[in-house]
């Protein structure tokens, strides 16, 4: 009977924070930073030199880069993993542990390597 | 087939498609079609009416009250669910499709079986739990002459108390939500959107301390972590329910309550606490 | 008479059978020209980490027309989604100001202007900033 039924707690708040976290930043950071850097320059909003080697690596180096980092790289990735395990259920694609250790996996590993290139690029 | 006593030949005609499905007979449901008068009162329940009476008195379907308050005439009108009383001939000039609600079994017709619906009702428990001490005051004095005072003090609620919850107090039970839920569709063991709008209900009520009770259903897999917000079942909600909200509200009470048991020792939850009498 | 209900299935299209599905399937189908665009930033990371040289042929990779094409996709996905992203948001937060719940409207209005907020610190940033320098 239902009534009697033993719940399990979900793990899905922590993917669901994640998924929420990185949402808001992909709302509000990643259209803005898709017109600068892709189309700002030929659209004249940014002179050349403005995305030169040496102030890029002296804006996005500091510290405060690192917030930057996981604001348009790491939350977004969990956000689109999230979307992307929930969509192969939708889907009837795939519904198994391993669907989800691989998506979030590959979050995770995609933001540890996004890491190491800001730890070793320093 | 049976003449129309009465034809209504002054009125239009509109070509009405009901799928039906008849145990006896069937093995899948079947689609067909009837030509029904209408004017701009007409609804598709009155449409049902017509022809059970006029043309197919096997025709299968619910219905009670016809003022979208009892719930039960809920169909799918050309995919997506209405109320049948709610839902006007009208607006469907070029004819329309009714089939049974989706996502439940039919039993026949347009009659589906919502148990699984009502089962998932009780398991979050859709009423009043009160504070402890006060219903064994109330129990206890149920036998005595005096009745305890704490018992029989009433528990007042201010407009902006009743404000909280009032919304998610209107639903009707017609199980439309669940019709245009696809993961309640994919998964039937997804508590879904009224059950999850009711336990919201409850625990965001003054007057409730049943929130312990409810949570370990709403935390789990099953509970709201299978909504994806759709939001389809806000949608189609006829009594303005937004179950969407409820459920996502509630994904934030699951989180807190979550982070909450996560930092609370851990003997806590490994034994209960025994009621010291 | 014994009952036999009809057990219905989830048809492996149902998500192109009504347009509120249709909906769904788009806003979390945002997520897919994303990656692509989170993909070409990490690409962007791995150049800056190897110099200047490496640094250059970043730049002109992100203005190949292919990739202007899939990221200018990414744009429009970004834009979708905080549309859909930012009308959920009265939902599952409403504020409350005092006893009286905020206008989703204005919720929604208030995101919109944070996103032009945005778009203009980051361009004082990467622009501007270097002017006054």
């Amino acid at each position: 009977m239902s009534l009697t039924k033993r719940f399990q707690r979900s793990d899905e708040p922590i993917w669901w924070s994640l998924f929420s976290a990185g949402g808001v930043c992909v709302a509000m950071l990643i259209p803005a930073l898709i017109v600068l850097l892709v189309f700002g320059p030929s659209l004249g909003l940014l002179s050349p030199d403005t995305l030169s080697y040496q102030r890029i690596s002296t804006l996005l180096y500091h510290p405060l880069g690192l917030m930057f980092i996981g604001a348009v790289i790491i939350l977004p990735l969990f956000h689109a993993m999230h979307r992307i395990h929930h969509g192969l259920h939708d889907l009837q694609w795939a519904h198994s542990a391993l669907a989800k250790w691989l998506c979030y996996g590959s979050a995770l590993l995609l933001s540890f390597l996004a890491l190491s290139l800001w730890l070793l690029g320093r | 087939m049976k003449q129309p006593e009465t034809k209504p030949s002054d009125m239009q005609h509109l070509s009405v498609a009901i799928q039906r499905y008849r145990p006896e007979q069937d093995d899948t449901p079947v689609w067909q079609s009837y030509q029904v008068p209408y004017d701009d009162s007409t609804s598709v329940l009155d449409a049902l009416h017509w022809i059970k009476e006029h043309q197919d008195s096997s025709l299968t379907y619910r219905w009670s009250c016809r003022m979208a308050i009892c719930g039960s005439c809920g169909v799918m009108v050309d995919g997506t669910p209405k109320l049948g009383c709610k839902t006007f001939l009208r607006d469907y000039p070029q004819g329309l499709k009714v089939a049974a609600l989706a996502n439940f079994p039919i039993e026949k017709d347009l009659v589906v079986d919502m148990s699984r619906f009502l089962q998932h009702l009780t398991t979050i428990k859709p009423y009043l739990i009160g504070e402890p001490s006060l219903v064994q005051a109330g129990s206890a004095s149920a036998g005595s002459d005096q009745p305890s005072s704490a018992a029989l003090q009433p528990q007042l609620q201010s407009p902006e108390q009743v404000k909280r919850y009032q919304q998610f107090a209107n639903c009707i039970n017609c199980g439309l939500c669940y019709s245009a839920c696809p993961q309640f569709g994919l998964n039937p063991e997804f508590l879904g959107p009224a059950a999850i709008a009711l336990a919201h209900r409850y625990n965001l009520d003054s007057r409730d301390q049943g929130k312990a009770e409810r949570q370990p259903a709403l935390n789990s897999k099953d509970g709201v972590w299978s909504c994806t917000f759709v939001g389809f079942c806000s949608t189609v909600c006829p009594k303005g329910v937004d179950p969407a909200a409820a459920i996502n509200q509630g994904k934030i009470v699951s989180t807190m309550d979550g982070v909450i048991q996560w930092f609370s020792p851990k003997q806590l939850d490994a034994t209960p606490q025994e009621p010291t009498s | 008479m014994s009952r036999k209900p009809y057990q219905p299935s989830m048809p492996a299209d149902w998500w192109l059978k009504h347009p509120a599905y249709r909906f769904y399937m788009l806003r979390e189908a945002t997520v897919l020209p994303l990656l692509f665009f989170i993909g070409s930033l990490l690409y962007g990371l791995y150049c800056l980490s190897q110099g200047e040289a490496s640094w250059l042929v970043w730049l002109s990779w992100l203005q190949q027309p292919w990739v202007m094409a899939l990221n200018g996709l990414a744009l429009v996905a970004s834009l979708f989604h905080a549309f859909t992203f930012f009308r959920l948001f009265p939902q599952v937060m409403p504020l409350r100001v005092g006893s009286r719940t905020l206008p989703a409207g204005w919720m929604i209005a208030g995101q919109w202007f944070g996103v032009l907020l945005v778009f203009l610190a980051l361009w004082w940033l990467l622009g501007a900033y270097h002017v006054i320098n």
